[in-house]
């Protein structure tokens, strides 16, 4: 190996073990006894392992609740704002029509502008329509995603258009061809964008925050918060749950990995 | 078209579906569990579970006296209870009967003209049962707002010292001799040892360590009127003298965390003594268990010899809303959760808090000497103090102040660290009057 | 399908397609939009009660110490981000790019995954490794390199803004990285080759031919992380247990907002912090954008 080699490969490893330190300390802290969790400063010896930290985190708050809003709320905003983004940017990818220029200023705007500007008004409209501390409160705002129109637009760019007249010759419906010929193209960026999607509901804080107020209804980021905003903290537990969070999202990732870097990289490279 | 594998009857591949999977089980979840409207014709909301669960204990025996009513008892986390309680004020929305509301928390919700308050006034009915003078009547001020009481004080929480009797004894240290701060700040510069061991915790980044000597010697944040203090020469003195107990080289305090690390603290004697007000000594018993039979309690140090020897720490209230339809029945509610002598005798064993009503310290249950605590009685040292313990008053601002009061003790730290005592006095004058002044400008700005 | 009918809904498809867009960008951004402007000129006790004040929140804003305090903050943070930052995804980038690596996809992985973790949680989990003689951090430097075991980090208003930035560089250099990476390879190879023929040296190579390639990546990763940062709010509010840290070190801008709008409650004066924000982002943006020369976005 020539020395180039060795200090590059020293250099990665280093950075590695920067960016994986904090995360392994994550993991043996789930797994340290109730005594331990300072004591060793990663893992304890084997024979001290326990789920002390997990018994702890499920008997103070009920995680198992917050985890299944979890789900339901970044699994139905995914899927909601899969169709709709998709349908959108195929609109705008393969359509000519009136209002089509303005419609691409407006989502431009829309991305520029940080979205804490809108939380008071948003909040006083959910709270006229009787969303306040509701689900729907949480899906139907976020229902459209621009950047996942972007990302759609930019990927069905590229179908040829023969291929959709050919579809139209042959009697398919608009919606049809979107279904039968579109889309199959299009599953890595829907890969990529169902991670992203994902991610950003599963990790959502602020809006939840503001919106929910029954504990039942709380999702993962709001419940293990206020586990940090007790009066007497268990560091354990939290970071059990901690970890417990961040598995779905992880194994999300490993599932979709390549099409998700494709697919976040589409924008910015392209053009 | 035959032969389309599988994964083509899934139009989005195959993270959506799995996703649409989850979600499908998820929601057939949360429809079978849904958030269940509650049925009680009492609702309590409280906000920490060392309440909640003797109430809950306590539920049973209130519906058997009182046929026909369900009380429920909710825990709501802390924080919550004030953006449910405002957000319900505000809508009309599932206003509880009865809710205990923090003491800091308090005076926000007394904003505005006395008819907007979302709490009754308690004064009437108080005089008219006799429990008004029964109560210790320093904890009215904090729920007390223009003349009305809107609140029924949950606890008296005096505040020791707890310390490691151990470790005093082996550095030689006479408690009985501590007398007054004086004494204790210098048996504190002989002892400690940065970074190893503190005479005690201490913090100089938030104002409750600093809350406890100010309220020992008469100050706060408000006056009995209303009229911001925060800034007056009390205040600075109690600053000028908190400051090098916590910064530079001859302080005696520090603070790291709670729960476990805190823990860990005193096993290790990082930290020889805390303040420790009632609540506090249970939460050292259940968290710190392998200090059991080395731990003891000692009164404050005086300011000056014969004075004070103890200040307080945290407060509950308990109020009854506006919107309760039936305030002749929570109030039954509250005073079997807060006056039930029996039950009260049973409470202080399990959280070592002092109630308010003054005879319930008769009960034997306040002089049983504690094992934990050296055998100690714990009780009677506390309830010796309870008539001592120093007024705070409320207002709606109160946490503002404190915020702001927080950031003059950080930033004075951090000069005292780099600049010890040149120019300190001038320094600290200055910042906490612009902390005041901050105050002033939102109460200025403030209509309601 | 009749052939009129199948004309129609080719004619009107596009339409029907972009809907739901339209009609949620109506009610959920436009209405809102609008309506903080009004908001802004109110004091507000919750959504039931308002006073008009005309001017006198964005006055109050002015001078208030605080917003100034958490400005400078989020400034301080911004400039962070994308002058120490930026530069470390590009050369992590450029580490992992070289053609002598094998198991790019293992590196690519491990820079990657903090960012999955999400802002909440990683600040769960560096508010106990900040933790004062006990934590992980504070033991490591303590044993390599001496420094005092109880340094305090969250509870130092000196300390407070460096954590912050130690811990988003943690969470964002990998992301930023996978931009970067992408861009670089997919730099044309053959100006390498020409710049070598040219006799230009390593340095050379990168300052004149990757840098001016990966320029438009480079443009928006920065505007990215600009607008980013300006809207920190929940990295530093769980790490500081939902208060702003001591002495406000830790207030950005979003959090102010967040404390008088949703804690104190007055929505009024939120709005008016909130487009105070939205103007500032929008004017760094655009003298970004124009100071590199890129104000076009495609198409």
């Amino acid at each position: 190996m020539s020395r180039a080699k060795i200090m590059l490969y020293a250099a990665l490893a280093f950075c590695t073990v920067l960016m994986l330190t904090p995360l392994v300390w994550l993991i043996a802290a789930t797994i340290k006894g109730p005594d331990d969790l300072f004591h060793y400063l990663f893992f304890s010896p084997p024979s001290r392992f326990s789920l002390y930290n997990f018994q702890q985190l499920f008997s103070q708050i009920p995680y198992v609740r917050f985890m299944i809003n979890s789900f339901f709320v970044a699994g139905a905003s995914v899927l909601v704002q899969l169709i709709f983004s998709s349908l959108g940017g195929f609109a705008l990818a393969k359509y000519e029509f009136k209002g089509k220029r303005p419609i691409m200023v407006l989502m431009l705007t829309t991305m520029m502008i940080p979205a804490q500007v809108m939380l008071a008004p948003m909040y006083e409209l959910i709270y006229m329509m009787g969303l306040v501390d509701s689900y729907l409160g949480l899906i139907i705002p976020g229902a459209v995603s621009v950047f996942g129109m972007f990302l759609f637009r930019q990927s069905m760019l590229d179908l040829p258009d023969d291929l959709l007249q050919a579809g139209r010759i042959d009697g398919c419906t608009e919606l049809r061809l979107y279904w039968d010929i579109v889309l199959p193209v299009q599953r890595p960026m829907i890969g990529a964008f169902s991670l992203i999607a994902f991610m950003g509901s599963w990790n959502n804080f602020l809006w939840p925050q503001i919106v929910l107020h029954s504990q039942e209804r709380f999702t993962l980021p709001i419940g293990l918060n206020q586990m940090v905003g007790l009066y007497a903290q268990d560091y354990g537990a939290m970071m059990a749950g901690t970890f417990l969070a961040v598995m779905p999202v992880v194994l999300l990732f490993f599932l979709l990995q390549k099409e998700f870097i494709s697919g976040l990289t589409a924008g910015a490279v392209k053009g | 078209m035959a032969d389309r594998s599988f994964a083509d009857w899934l139009p989005f591949g195959k993270a959506p579906t799995l996703i649409l999977v989850i979600t499908l089980l998820a929601g057939v979840y949360l429809a079978v569990n849904p958030v269940k409207k509650s049925q009680a014709t009492m609702r309590l909301w409280t906000f920490a579970s060392n309440h909640s669960v003797p109430y809950q204990k306590a539920v049973p025996s209130f519906e058997a006296n009182n046929p026909g009513t369900k009380l429920d008892v909710q825990l709501v986390h802390g924080d919550a209870v004030n953006s449910r309680l405002r957000a319900a004020f505000w809508a009309d929305l599932d206003v509880p009967d009865l809710v205990e509301v923090e003491i800091s928390r308090a005076g926000s919700f007394f904003r505005g003209p006395p008819d907007d308050v979302g709490f009754i006034d308690l004064v009437p009915i108080l005089k008219k049962t006799g429990y008004y003078d029964r109560i210790v009547k320093t904890r009215y001020a904090p729920y007390t707002s223009r003349g009305k009481i809107y609140g029924l004080p949950h606890d008296v929480h005096p505040v020791v010292l707890a310390y490691r009797r151990d470790l005093f004894e082996e550095l030689g240290i006479d408690v009985d001799a501590i007398k007054t701060w004086e004494d204790f700040v210098r048996i504190g510069r002989e002892v400690t040892i940065p970074g190893e061991r503190y005479l005690m915790e201490l913090s100089d980044n938030n104002a409750s360590s600093f809350e406890m000597f100010l309220f020992q010697r008469d100050g706060g944040y408000f006056d009995a009127e209303g009229q911001l203090i925060m800034d007056n020469e009390l205040a600075l003195e109690t600053l000028l003298f908190f400051i090098p107990l916590v910064a530079g080289p001859e302080r005696i305090g520090s603070d790291l965390g709670s729960g476990r690390v805190f823990t860990q603290a005193v096993e290790q004697g990082y930290f020889m003594s805390y303040i420790c007000p009632d609540w506090r000594s249970k939460v050292t018993e259940t968290d710190i268990p392998r200090m059991a039979g080395k731990m003891a309690l000692m009164p404050l140090p005086a300011v000056e010899e014969g004075g004070r020897r103890t200040s307080t720490w945290g407060g509950t209230m308990l109020g009854i809303t506006r919107a309760c339809p039936n305030p002749e029945l929570a109030w039954k509610v509250a005073e079997h959760l807060y006056f039930n002598k029996a039950e009260l005798a049973e409470r202080f064993r399990a959280t070592n808090i002092l109630p308010p009503l003054k005879d319930a310290w008769e009960h034997p249950a306040f002089d049983e000497a504690r094992p934990y605590w050296s055998g100690q009685k714990l009780g009677r040292i506390y309830a010796n103090l309870a008539d001592d313990v120093p007024p705070q008053y409320a207002s709606p601002l109160i946490e503002t102040a404190k915020t702001k009061m927080a950031g003059v003790i950080s930033a004075s730290a951090v000069y005292y660290r780099e600049n010890g005592d040149d120019g300190f006095e001038a320094f600290a004058r200055e910042r906490l009057s612009a902390a005041a002044e901050e105050v002033r400008r939102y109460i200025r700005r403030n209509p309601y | 399908m009749s052939s009129s009918a199948f004309r129609l809904q080719h004619r009107y498809a596009p339409y029907v397609f972009v809907a739901p867009f339209v009609v949620l960008f109506l009610v959920f951004t436009l209405y809102p939009l609008i309506k903080s402007i009004q908001l802004s000129f109110y004091i507000t006790n919750g959504p039931k009660s308002q006073i008009f004040v005309g001017l006198d929140n964005f006055r109050f804003l002015w001078s208030d110490p605080a917003f100034h305090k958490a400005v400078w903050n989020t400034c301080f943070y911004a400039v962070c981000s994308v002058f120490l930052q930026l530069p470390l995804s590009l050369g992590l980038a450029l580490l992992l790019n070289s053609r002598m690596v094998k198991g790019r996809d293992f590196f690519r992985f491990s820079f990657f995954s903090p960012h999955l973790v999400g802002q909440v949680f990683v600040a769960v989990l560096f508010s106990v490794i900040f933790i004062p003689k006990f934590g992980l951090l504070n033991r490591v430097l303590h044993t390599l390199f001496g420094t005092a075991i109880d340094t305090k980090w969250l509870g130092n208003p000196e300390l407070v803004m460096p954590a912050l930035v130690l811990t988003s560089l943690w969470m964002y250099v990998g992301f930023n990285m996978i931009y970067f990476l992408a861009a670089l390879q997919s730099v044309d190879k053959e100006l390498y080759e020409a710049a070598e023929v040219d006799g230009a040296g390593p340095i050379k190579q990168f300052l004149h031919v990757t840098l001016p390639s990966i320029r438009s990546v480079a443009v928006f990763v920065t505007v990215l992380s600009t607008i980013g940062s300006f809207q920190l709010f929940e990295l530093p509010y769980v790490m500081l247990n939902n208060t702003a840290g001591p002495d406000n070190a830790g207030l950005t801008v979003v959090m102010y907002l967040f404390q008088n709008g949703f804690v104190s409650g007055d929505l009024g004066y939120a709005s008016a912090i909130g487009w105070t924000l939205t103007m500032g982002v929008l004017v760094i943006s655009l003298i970004q954008m124009r100071l590199t020369g890129t104000w076009k976005k495609e198409d």
